[in-house]
C-alpha cells in the first residue's frame, strides 16, 4: 500500500518508510476490536480499513461543533490556566479535558484524578521464560518460537504499546503522569535486564502506588527482582556485597549526594556529602539476604545455595543463607542491630531514608521538574517539601494526604496547585520531552495509537525510548545546564541540532504522512494517526482553523505576525490545487506549525 | 527525502556554500566531484582535539599492563582471574608495558611514535598525598566531591573541576576563550564537555542520517507550500517567546537550521557515496561491511574524520570534537577464560579499531600531526577484582593520547605502586583495600598539555582551567 506521491515533492517516496511500517495487509475494522479479515478481499480490506482508520477517532467522542470552539469562547486567562494544568497533569490537553478542568476548581479536579485508578500494563508474555527446565533456549522451543518471541517475552516493547495507548486515551491521566515521573527517578532499563513480565510488574506497582506513600514505593523498588538484577543486589554476597544498589538508592532514589536545606539548596552553600563510602558499604550489607521469589527453574538448578532461581513476578523473598549478621550503622541515627532478618533490616533502611531531612526536598524537587518546571524557586521547593514532610496539603476546602511523611497525594497536590505552578513566569516550564510531544500531538488532534512506532523508531530518534533509558541516571540528568542562561534544562540534555529537526519530522510523519498503518505484527494494532477530518467544518476559514488549533495546543492564539504567516501557509491549499483533500492539508499544515512553535515545544 | 535526492541536495548545497572553493567546480568523469583540492583546503595551521569518553569508567589497569616480570607478577597476584597473561599483551617496544590483546590495531601507531599512554590520571583539586586525603574533613575542597559516583566524576572529567557544580565543560571553555568559529562538535551526545556559557555543543548524527527537517531544507523551498511553511516557522522562531527556556530553545532551533543547511551533505555521507572521502574510506576499510560501519564508535570517528576533511565547509582553524563509547561499568563478568576475551575486551577492541582507523585517515589526509585524540572516563576501576569477576568504581586511571604531534613511543605520568593499601591506594581499613589509586596527575594538567599545543597561551590556560594554578609549574605532562 503506497501513499500517493504524484508531484508532491514534500511527501517522500515509500522507500523512505522504515521497515515494519508498511503493512502488507490491513485488518478490517482496525479501530474497533475486530478480527483480521482473513477471508476478505485484500484490496477492499485495505481501502475500507484505511478509510475507517482515518475517520474514526476512538479516543474522543465526536465534538459538537468545531474542536476548539468552546475554548475560544472561554476567557483567555481561564483557558490559559486550564490548558496549563492539562499540560502539567496529563499527557496533553484536549478540548474535552480542558472543559472538564475549567468546570471545577483545580483542586477538585486534581482530587478527582487521584481517585481514578484504571491504567495498567497487560501486554507481553508471562513467567514461562523463568520456568524453563529444558536445555533448549526458550525462544528456540517450538511452542514459543516466532520472530516476535524476544519482543513479546523479554523486551519492553509490549509495555510501550500499553503505555502509549493508556497515555493517549485513558482518563486517569494524572496517575499515569506521576507513575511516569516515578519511573524516571526509580530507574530500571530494558537495556540491561530482560523479562517482559518483570517490567510489567514493576511499572504496575508504580501506577498502583502513585498516590500512596513514597516509603511503600521505595519498598517495592528494593524488593523488585528486576531492580535486583539491574543494580546487582539480588543474591548479594554477605562477605563482600556489591555496592551498586546501595549507592544508587542513596544517590538517585532518596537523598542525593549533598546535604540540602528544607527548600532544596546546598547546606552551607557548597556540597557537604550526605554519606561517605563506608556508609554506602553499610547499606549494601544491610540489604543483603534477598533472593528471587520461589517458583523459578532452570535445567541446572538454582545458584547460589540458599537462593532461588530467577523469577520476576513478585517481591523478592528473604534468603537467610545470604544474610549479613553484623550490626550496621545507617544514616539518620538508625542502626541495624546484629542478627536482624532481611525484612527487619529493610524497614530500618527505609526508616533511615524517610527520616532524613534530605528526602522531602530531593523528591519534591524532582516531582516539580517532571510535572511543572525545570527551575522551581527555592520557596516553591520548600512548600512542596513541606507537604512531603507533613503528609498533608490543603487547597481551599480540599485536603490531600493522610498525615504520614512521604504522602504522594499531598506532595503532588502541592506541586500542581502551588501559586508558582499556576503562574506565568519567565523562568517557568520545561522543554516538552519526546514522550509528551508524541502523546500531546495525538491527544490534541483526536488521535489514537497502539504505540508501535513511538518506541524503537521515534523514541530512539529523539533519544527517549520509553522503558529503555541508557542508564540508571535516566534519559537526562536533573541539573543539565542550559547554555546562554543561568537555568537548568534537563530535557535539553537529549536535545541538539539533530533532534531539534527530528521533532519537526515527527510532526511531518504524523500530520502529513498520516502516521502509521496498523502493523499486523502488533496485537490489536490500530496504527498511529490523528483525525484531521474533525476540523473539516472550519477548515474553510484559515484564520478560524489556526486559532482553534492554537487554543487547543497552547491555550492561546499565536502572536500577530507568526499567526499571519501560519494562516498564509494554511490558505495555500484549496479546492483547485488539492481537490480531494484540501481541508485535510490545511488542517495538517495548521497542526504542524502550531505544534512546531516554541510555545508548544516548551510548555509553560 | 530519499538517499539520492538528499545526496544530490547535499552536493548542490556544498557547491553553493563551500568556503574557499574556486568558482565553477565540475563533476569529474566518474561523477565524483573534482574538488579534492577544496576538500583538503584547510585553514592555515588547522588543529583539532578529539575527546573520546569511555562512559561507565574503563578499567585502565587492564588496558595497559606492565610486562616486566616483577611488576607483572604483582599485577597477576592481585588481579587473579582478570590478569592478562604476559604473553598475550601487545608489546609497546622500548617501554615496560603492553596493551590489552584486543588493542593490537594501535601497535603500528606506537611504532610510528604517535601513541602515548598516560598513567594514573584523575580529578584533583591540587596535588594530594594519601596522608592529606585521609586527614581531610568530609566536604573538604581539597578532595574532589562525590568520588566513585558516575555522574559526579563524569562531570569532573568533562569540566576539569573538583566539584560537580560547573555549568561548562573544559572543551567548551577552550572554544570560548580561543574564540573558535564553531562550538565543540559532538558525534556522541550532549556531554557537558562541550557546553559553553553561551553556546551549546553542535551534536550531529551518524553517517546516513538525514540531519534536516523534511520540506524545510533549501532544496525544498522551490515548492510554494514548503516556502510558506518555512516562512511561518521562521516567523514563529523570530519572536522572543515569553520564557527563558523558550528563548534558548528558539535560538538552538535557528542554529539547527543553519547547521543543517551547511552540513547535512557531509553528515549524511556514507562510505563510497558521492561525498565520501577516499582517504577516509581506505582507512576505515576494516570497519566497513557492504558500505556500512557496524560499530557505533566507528561511525562516530568516521563522522569526525569527514568533518575534519571538509574543513572548508565546517570552517574554523581550531575545532574540538567529542565522541563517546559506553558500557564500561563492568561490575561483573568483565573478562572470560584466560581474561583476554569478554565484555571489556570487546569494548577495548572496538575502541582501538576505531581510533586506529581514524588516525590512519588523518595520516592519509596529511593531517596526522594536526589532530590529537585522547581518552577520558568516569574513573578507573578497582585493581582488585570483586567476587563476581568484575571491578568496582575507583579513581585514578590510565588513558591514551594519539596523534602525529604527540611525543609517542613513550609513557607519561606515574604508574601506581601495585600494593593494596599501599601509598597510592585510598584504602586503609581491611575491607577497603581494593586498589583505588589517588591520581598523581590531574585532568587539569592533562588538558593543559593538550590545550597548549592547541594554541592556548598561559593566561588562556588559567582562564580555561581554574584549578591549574594549584599545580604550580607542573603545567604539562610532556606528551605534546
Amino acid at each position: 500500500m503506497t501513499r500517493s506521491t504524484g508531484t508532491d515533492r514534500r511527501l517522500p517516496p515509500a522507500a523512505r518508510r522504515p521497515m515494519g511500517g508498511a503493512a502488507a495487509a490491513l485488518a478490517l475494522a482496525v479501530v474497533l476490536a475486530g478480527c483480521s479479515g482473513d477471508g476478505e478481499d485484500r484490496q477492499a480490506a485495505q481501502s475500507a480499513g484505511r478509510k475507517q482508520a482515518l475517520t474514526a477517532s476512538p479516543a474522543q467522542t465526536a465534538a459538537i461543533g468545531a474542536p476548539g470552539a468552546s475554548l475560544l469562547a472561554m476567557p483567555a486567562a481561564v483557558r490559559r490556566d486550564a490548558t496549563r494544568l492539562a499540560q502539567q497533569a496529563s499527557f496533553g490537553p484536549s478540548e474535552a479535558l480542558v472543559n472538564e478542568i475549567r468546570s471545577q476548581t483545580s483542586a477538585t479536579w486534581v482530587a478527582g484524578q487521584m481517585a481514578l485508578d484504571l491504567s495498567r500494563y497487560s501486554s507481553g508474555g508471562g513467567d514461562a521464560i523463568h520456568r524453563n527446565t529444558s536445555e533448549t533456549d526458550f525462544c528456540s522451543q517450538p511452542q514459543f518460537a516466532s520472530p516476535n518471541c524476544w519482543r513479546d517475552w523479554y523486551s519492553t516493547e509490549p509495555l510501550s504499546w500499553d503505555f502509549y495507548r493508556n497515555a493517549v486515551s485513558q482518563p486517569d491521566q494524572l496517575r499515569q503522569r506521576v507513575a511516569f515521573a516515578l519511573q524516571q527517578i526509580l530507574v530500571i532499563s530494558g537495556h540491561e535486564v530482560s523479562g517482559t513480565y518483570g517490567f510489567r510488574h514493576y511499572y504496575n506497582n508504580l501506577l498502583a502506588l502513585a498516590f500512596g506513600n513514597y516509603r511503600d514505593v521505595l519498598r517495592k523498588v528494593v524488593l523488585s527482582p528486576v531492580m535486583g538484577e539491574y543494580l546487582d543486589h539480588v543474591n548479594n554476597d554477605k562477605f563482600y556485597p556489591n555496592e551498586n544498589f546501595g549507592r544508587e538508592l542513596l544517590q538517585l532514589f532518596s537523598l542525593g549526594t549533598c546535604l540540602l536545606t528544607p527548600d532544596g539548596r546546598l547546606q552551607g552553600g557548597s556540597c557537604q556529602p550526605t554519606y561517605d563510602n563506608a556508609t554506602v558499604r553499610n547499606y549494601a550489607f544491610a540489604l543483603t539476604g534477598w533472593t528471587y521469589p520461589p517458583g523459578g527453574a532452570t535445567p541446572w538448578g538454582c545458584w547460589p545455595e540458599g537462593a532461588n532461581c530467577p523469577l520476576f513476578g513478585a517481591d523478592m523473598v528473604a534468603a537467610p543463607a545470604l544474610r549479613d549478621a553484623n550490626a550496621r550503622t545507617l544514616l539518620s541515627g538508625v542502626t541495624v542491630a546484629a542478627n536482624r532478618t532481611a525484612p527487619q533490616a529493610l524497614e530500618s533502611v527505609l526508616d533511615s531514608l524517610m527520616r532524613h531531612p534530605n528526602i522531602a526536598p530531593f523528591v519534591g524537587r524532582l516531582l516539580i521538574q517532571n510535572l511543572v518546571s525545570s527551575n522551581p524557586s527555592p520557596e516553591y521547593v520548600g512548600r512542596v517539601a513541606a507537604a512531603f514532610e507533613s503528609g498533608r496539603y490543603r487547597s481551599g476546602i480540599k485536603r490531600f494526604g493522610t498525615g504520614t511523611k512521604g504522602d504522594l497525594a499531598a506532595t503532588v497536590a502541592a506541586v500542581l496547585l502551588d501559586a508558582e505552578a499556576r503562574a506565568d513566569l519567565p523562568h517557568g516550564g520545561f522543554l516538552r520531552e519526546p514522550v509528551l510531544l508524541f502523546t500531546g500531538a495525538l491527544r490534541a488532534l483526536g488521535g489514537a495509537t497502539d504505540g508501535a512506532p513511538l518506541g524503537w523508531w521515534w523514541g530512539e530518534t529523539l533519544r527517549q525510548h520509553v522503558f529503555n533509558p541508557p542508564s540508571v541516571f535516566n534519559f537526562y540528568p536533573p541539573d543539565y545546564p542550559l547554555a546562554g542562561t543561568a537555568l537548568v534544562g534537563p530535557q535539553f540534555a537529549i536535545h541538539n541540532a539533530n533532534t531539534a529537526l527530528e521533532r519537526f519530522n515527527f510532526l511531518t510523519y504524523l500530520f502529513d504522512w498520516n502516521g502509521s498503518d496498523p502493523d499486523p505484527n502488533i496485537p490489536n494494532a490500530v496504527g498511529t494517526r490523528v483525525n484531521l477530518d474533525a476540523f473539516a467544518g472550519i477548515a474553510g476559514t484559515p484564520s478560524t482553523l489556526v486559532d482553534h488549533v492554537s487554543v487547543l495546543a497552547l491555550g492561546k492564539t499565536l502572536p500577530a505576525t507568526p499567526r499571519q504567516r501560519v494562516i498564509d501557509a494554511v490558505a495555500y491549499w484549496n479546492s483547485s490545487n488539492a481537490s480531494s483533500d484540501w481541508k485535510r492539508r490545511r488542517t495538517a499544515t495548521a497542526a504542524y506549525l502550531v505544534l512546531a512553535s516554541p510555545d508548544y515545544m516548551v510548555q509553560r | 527525502m530519499n538517499r539520492t535526492t538528499r545526496h544530490d541536495a547535499g552536493r548542490r548545497a556544498f557547491l553553493r556554500r563551500g568556503a574557499g572553493l574556486a568558482a565553477g567546480a565540475l563533476a569529474g568523469a566518474a561523477g565524483l566531484p573534482v574538488m579534492l583540492g577544496s576538500r583538503h583546503a584547510h585553514a592555515a595551521d588547522y588543529k583539532a582535539l578529539v575527546c573520546v569518553f569511555q562512559y561507565g569508567g574503563s578499567d585502565g589497569m587492564n588496558m595497559i599492563v606492565p610486562t616486566d616480570t616483577t611488576r607483572h607478577g604483582q599485577y597477576a597476584a592481585v588481579r587473579g582471574g582478570l590478569a592478562l597473561p604476559r604473553a598475550s599483551l601487545v608489546g609497546l617496544a622500548g617501554s615496560q608495558f603492553g596493551l590489552h590483546p584486543a588493542m593490537a590495531a594501535l601497535q603500528p601507531f606506537w611504532t610510528a611514535g604517535q601513541l602515548a599512554p598516560v598513567f594514573n590520571l584523575g580529578p584533583l583539586n591540587r596535588p594530594l598525598t594519601k596522608a592529606q586525603y585521609l586527614a581531610a574533613d568530609a566536604g573538604s575542597a581539597i578532595v574532589p566531591q562525590a568520588l566513585f559516583s558516575h555522574s559526579d566524576q563524569q562531570k569532573q572529567w568533562e569540566s576539569a573541576a573538583s566539584d560537580s557544580l560547573s555549568r561548562t565543560g573544559w572543551g567548551g571553555r577552550a572554544c570560548e576563550v580561543l574564540a573558535t568559529t564553531n562550538p565543540t562538535i559532538s558525534v556522541g551526545g550532549n556531554g557537558l564537555f562541550g557546553v559553553e556559557a553561551l553556546r551549546s555543543p553542535l551534536v550531529l548524527p551518524g553517517p546516513g542520517s538525514g540531519f534536516g527537517a523534511y520540506g524545510l531544507m533549501p532544496d525544498d523551498l522551490g515548492w510554494e507550500p514548503n516556502r510558506l511553511r518555512k516562512a511561518a516557522v521562521d516567523a514563529l522562531y523570530a519572536e522572543t517567546p515569553g520564557g527563558i527556556l523558550g528563548g534558548a530553545f528558539a535560538s538552538q532551533q535557528r542554529v539547527a537550521f543553519e547547521m543543517s543547511d551547511r552540513l547535512s551533505g557531509i553528515v549524511g555521507s556514507t562510505p563510497g557515496d558521492a561525498m565520501s572521502v577516499p582517504e577516509i574510506d581506505a582507512a576505515f576499510a576494516p570497519l566497513i561491511q557492504d558500505g556500512y560501519i557496524y560499530s557505533w564508535f566507528g561511525q562516530q570517528m568516521y563522522q569526525v574524520a569527514k568533518l575534519i576533511a571538509y574543513n572548508a565547509t565546517v570552517q574554523g582553524s581550531r575545532q574540538v570534537f567529542f565522541a563517546n563509547q559506553g558500557g564500561y561499568d563492568t561490575h561483573s563478568g568483565q573478562a572470560w577464560g584466560d581474561a583476554t576475551t569478554g565484555p571489556h575486551a570487546d569494548l577495548l577492541g572496538e575502541l582501538a579499531d576505531g581510533l586506529a582507523a581514524f588516525q590512519q585517515a588523518m595520516n592519509n589526509l596529511g593531517l596526522g600531526a594536526s589532530v590529537t585524540t585522547f581518552t577520558e572516563a568516569d574513573f578507573g576501576r578497582t585493581f582488585a577484582p570483586n567476587e563476581t569477576s568484575g571491578t568496582d568504581h575507583a579513581w585514578g586511571n590510565n588513558h591514551l593520547v594519539l596523534g602525529g604531534a604527540v611525543h609517542g613511543g613513550a609513557t607519561y605520568g606515574t604508574y601506581p605502586t601495585l600494593v593494596l593499601g599501599g601509598p597510592d591506594d585510598v584504602g586503609v581499613e581491611s575491607w577497603e583495600l581494593q586498589g583505588r589509586w589517588i591520581p598523581t596527575s590531574s585532568v587539569d594538567q592533562y588538558a593543559a598539555t593538550m590545550l597548549a599545543w592547541f594554541g592556548a597561551s598561559p593566561a588562556q590556560l588559567d582562564a580555561i582551567l581554574p584549578n591549574l594554578a594549584n599545580f604550580g609549574s607542573a603545567r604539562s605532562l610532556g606528551f605534546l
